[in-house]
This record gives C-alpha cells, structure tokens and sequence, in this order.
C-alpha cells in the first residue's frame, strides 16, 4: 500500500481512536498495535514494550518529574499571592498598575511553576476580585489573568519545552532561551491590550492606586526572592554549563520543597503528600504518553509513513509560509481538544521532517507551536484556563470571560505573525547565548 | 486537560473487589511518589560528589533512570484511578447516556486488551533477560531482569484498576468516563 495513503489511514483511525475518549497514551498504543499486526504481522508486537521502555530510558527525561515537582511545590504555597501582593506594592504608581502586575505576577509564577491552569488559579484567586473592585472590567479582569497563565508553557523552565526537546532532539537549553523574548513579546502586548480597554472602558476615575509604604514594598520581599533566585539559579546553572536540566531541575526540586516547607511551614505529611502526589499523577501521565508516542512514531517509521511525508511534501510545489499556515491551523485545532504536551508528541515525529525540509527552523518553530498550544488553553472546547477561572469567580458569565479572553488570542496571533516576520525574537537569544546552532 | 480534572477518583462503593483494587492502586501511587522522590535524592546526592566533593560517581545516573521507569509503570493503576490519563472527552460528554454507557465498555475492553499485550510481550521481555542473565553494558552491569520487571508488574497493576473500573461502570457504582449527569 502507498506509505501517504497509509499515513492518511493512520491519521483517521487515530482521530477516531482518540475521540472515543480512550485516554491519549493507550490510545497511540491501540493504534500502533493495529497497524504493526496488519501490515508487519503478529510478532511485530513484541518489540512493543522494548520500545516503550526504551523511550523511557534516558536522562534527560528526568527532567520532567523534577520540574514538576518544582512547580507543585511552589503552586502549593502561597507564594503565588505574595508574588503578587509584591508586584502591586511596588507598580501601585504605574498607570493601570494593577493590571500590570497581575500579568507581571502571572508570568513570573508561570516561569517557577510550569503550569498553566496553577498560574490562573493562584494569581487569579487574589487578582481577579482586587480588579473588579477597583473598576476593571469583568472582562479585562478574567481575559488578563486566563491569558496571563499561559505564558507558563512558554517562559523557562517549562515542562512543554522540555517535552518538544525530547520528541525532536533539539537541545533543551536552546529551546528555554528561545522562549524568553517571545513570552516578553507577549506579556507586552497583553499589558498594551489590558490598559488600552480599561482605559477605553471609561473607568479611570475608579482605577485609583491605593499607597503602600517603603516598610510595606520591603516586608513582602524575604518571601518572594527565593523562589525567583532558585530560578535565576536554575537558568544560570544549565546556561554556564554547570549542569544538565535534569541535575539543575532535581536541585531546584529539592530547593523548592525545602523552601515551601520553611517559608510557607508546608511541613504537614497530609500537604507534602498532596505535593507530591499531584506531581506524581502528572509526570506519570506525561511519561506514559512520552512512551506511547514512542511505540507509535516507531510503528509510523517502520510502514515508511514518516519518511514518505517529508518526501512528499519535498517535491509539493507550495510556498513554505503557505505549508507554516497549514500546519499551523492544523495545530490550532489538535491544541482545542488535546493537551499541548500530548500534541507535541503526536505532531513531532511527522512535523519535524516537514519543518526541517522546508527550511524552517525547529527551535523558531518550537516557539510557534507554543504560543499555539497556549491559544488552545484559553480555547472552547477544551480552553483549560477558562474553567479555572470560572472555577474562581463563578459570578462572572463564561461568556464574559470567553469574550474577555478573545483579545488576547488576538495578541497570540499577532505575536506568532511578528515571529514569522522576525525569526530573530526567538533565536537571537539562544545563539548569542549558546553560539549558532549547526 | 478539562478531562484531567473533570473527575475526581474512581468510585468503589461497598463493593469488596473495587476496594481491593483500589486500595492495590493507592498503594502503587505512594510506590512511584517514593521512587519519584528517591531520585531527586539520588541526583542531588550526585551532584554533590561531582561538583563539591571532586569525586566520579558509578550507579547514579542508571539508578535513577531506571527508578523514573518503573515509577511511571507502576504508577500507572494509581493515575487511572484518579482519572489522570488525559483523554479527549467531547464526545462522551455530547453523547446521550445510554450511548455513552456502551462506549465507554467498549473503549474500557479495548483499553484492555491493548494492556494484556503490554502484559503478555512485556513479561516475555522480562523473561528473556532473566532467563539470559543480560546486563546493562556499563560499570555498574545492573542485571537487567529488574528494572524490566517494571513492564510485567506495571501492566498487569493497570489492568486489574481497567477491570475495576469496567465493573464499577457495569454494577452501575461510577459513571461511564467518571461524567455524572448533571
């Protein structure tokens, strides 16, 4: 059988596979079996679990329970709050200062904890209230906070990153740098967008800084800094050379537990388990899927899928930008139903040979991609940050919060068109940093 | 990931099997939590010899791979009773309740069956390199029979928490996919 018709089997049965709600992983599973039994025959089931296991089998993996236990633990805490609290004591004078720190706090809490929906909900929780009171909209309000806590799958360290990295076998480091400017890039025009409606929305006369004292600004700090140093830290150990992500990512773990239990006094068995169970549940259900991914981009490499799509797509005659557009909207939707990290597994093993045939590059697209899977999350269906947000003020309509949160899908576009234009947002920092790649 | 957390644990009832189940699942959870932890330990405790102490470390780095392996294979049950496998539950929530009764026995049975394969070649695979004494080709040969045997017991965990979670559906304790009508 022609290996693309075989590949556009391949795609069906899968959508179909996994729209019956069959989780992800056993779901690729289900769908390697299939195809390996009917066209390599009965035994070529046993190199399954092999290949699952040796997916698994790899350092750098590692990495992604750690992180995750870095950012649970720090999501445990109240640190999200104090974060905030900081950032509004001290951009109180700002114009819309309240607005900005929200974003500000949101991206900082995204780049310590990693995780979308636990950014929304613990700036959320404290910012959300604050801006209605003092005159925000209800939209502004919701949208900035739902789009704010993206940014977490974005800005360093981030465990989608990590994830992209592994599934292509580009340099983790690498793909960290890249995300900087670009979520930069974002929390500005997220800033820009939020001032200009408040500020369209006639409310001014309400939006009246309240005054903290220099003894206030300087009292909340002791409890912020050292989550943000072992950031800092993190980032400095990996980008001298120190260390690998994954030695960097276990020490951070440690420090960030260490930290949540002096500061926070999260010293109870009952909150420590609940830390580590949460992130036990979701680094096992991310490696799980990382492992099925494996069986199922080695079934599509064994039929000759892969390769005859990079081929095929070789001789189209069509405009790259034009193929970035498809794949582009082709993400978009997979990032509606499915969660980033499971559609950067599903799409690498078939995209990257597309990508790097038409000459784009992997670590640009890296940040392409995630800025997609972040337009996913504040998305109907699935748009996780949406119900976490109306899970935390339920008096404002999914309605308002949806239409509040457009705007800033806009914004996402609008920064993966300024990415198109200018490649260098995401690669300048990596290759001054790490020298050009290649 | 609405689906991740859509619903909270499996439902058990009184029924006597579900809670076994339940309990073996539980516990297989505080396994890979534990194993999870020893190996941010272990990395730690490498870096240190490396980086403070000046010294080379043998073991470290094959441990916790392996560790990481077999915490994810044996916390496998644990993350399906808790619902923590993501799924794309569209159309399980648009679908009537007696539809969605059947589809979720029938991608439960599929579950599976494509988990007694897993069972099946990985217990052969496990088998194959007890039975051949294979080690891993490093200094610190680990006799690779013991992490393999993450495959076989991790599998056959997962499949006894899919059981479970088909009866529960069928005696009617829990709701198909965890959705309760609302």
């Amino acid at each position: 059988m022609d290996p693309l018709f075989l590949g556009a089997l391949v795609a069906i049965i899968t959508i179909v596979v996994l729209f019956s709600g069959v989780s992800v992983a056993i779901g690729l599973l289900i769908v390697s079996a299939g195809f390996l039994i009917t066209f390599d025959g009965l035994r070529s089931l046993e190199l399954m679990p092999e290949i699952l296991f040796g997916k698994l089998d790899s350092f750098a993996l590692l990495s992604i329970p750690m992180f995750i236990i870095m950012g649970s633990s720090i999501a445990s805490t109240r640190a999200g709050a104090d974060l905030y609290e900081a950032l509004e004591r001290w951009l109180t004078r700002v114009p819309g200062g309240l607005v900005i720190s929200n974003l500000g706090a949101c991206a900082l809490f995204a780049a310590m904890s990693g995780s979308s929906p636990a950014t929304c909900a613990a700036i959320g929780k404290m910012g959300i209230p604050e801006m209605r009171k003092r005159g925000y909209p209800d939209g502004v309000a919701a949208g900035s906070i739902a789009a704010g806590g993206t940014l977490g799958i974005l800005i360093p360290p981030s465990v989608t990153m990590i994830v992209y990295g592994i599934a292509t076998e580009t340099s983790i480091g690498r793909l960290f740098l890249a995300g900087v400017f670009p979520g930069l890039l974002l929390v500005s025009l997220f800033m820009a967008w939020s001032l200009y409606s408040t500020w369209r929305s006639g409310n001014t006369e309400t939006l009246s800084p309240r005054s903290y004292t220099w003894q206030e600004r300087f009292e909340i700090l002791p409890r912020v800094i050292p989550f943000i140093l072992i950031i800092l830290g993190v980032l400095y150990a990996m980008y001298g050379g120190v260390a690998t992500p994954s030695e960097t990512a276990a020490v951070g773990a440690l420090l960030c537990l260490l930290i949540a239990m002096i500061i926070y006094k999260l010293w109870h068995p009952r909150l420590l388990w609940q830390v580590l169970r949460d992130s036990t549940k979701e680094s096992v259900m991310i490696l799980f899927i990382i492992a099925a991914a494996g069986v199922f981009s080695y079934m599509l490499s064994s039929l000759y899928i892969t390769q005859s799509i990079a081929e095929w797509i070789g001789t189209l005659d069509v405009n790259r930008w034009v193929l970035m557009i498809a794949i582009n909207i082709f993400l978009l939707i997979a990032g509606f139903f499915l969660p980033p990290v499971a559609v950067i597994l599903m799409a690498a093993p078939i995209l990257l040979p597309i990508i790097t045939t038409a000459g784009f590059d992997p670590i640009w697209f890296a940040v392409v991609l995630t800025i997609n899977m972040e337009i996913g999350l504040i998305s109907p269906p699935v748009g996780l940050n949406l119900y976490v947000i109306n899970g935390i003020a339920p008096d404002i309509p999914l309605k308002t919060i949806l239409s509040g949160s457009l705007p800033f899908v806009a914004c996402m576009i609008v920064a993966i068109i300024l990415l198109c234009i200018f490649p260098d947002i995401a690669t300048w920092l990596p290759d001054y940093m790490m020298g050009t790649a290649r | 990931m609405a689906s991740v957390s859509s619903a909270a644990e499996s439902k058990t009832g009184n029924n006597q099997f579900l809670r076994i189940v339940a309990a073996i699942s539980t516990l297989s959870g505080w396994l890979s939590a534990g194993m999870i932890m020893l190996s941010v330990l272990i990395t730690c405790q490498m870096i240190f010899i490396r980086f403070v102490l000046n010294g080379s470390t043998v073991w470290q780095t094959e441990m916790v791979v392996y560790l990481m392996i077999t915490a994810t294979l044996i916390g496998l049950p644990y993350v399906q009773r808790m619902r923590g496998h993501v799924n794309v539950d569209l159309i399980p929530i648009m679908c009537p309740p007696r539809l969605r009764y059947y589809l979720s026995l029938f991608t439960l049975s599929l579950s599976s069956a494509i988990v007694v394969v897993m069972l099946y070649y990985g217990y052969d695979y496990w088998h194959i390199a007890w039975s051949k004494g294979w080690t891993s080709d490093t200094i610190w040969a680990v006799r690779l029979w013991i992490p393999y045997s993450a495959l076989p017991i991790g599998f056959s965990l997962l499949l006894l928490q899919l059981i479970a979670d088909l009866v529960a559906v069928i005696l009617k304790i829990d709701a198909p996919f965890g959705l309760e009508d609302k």
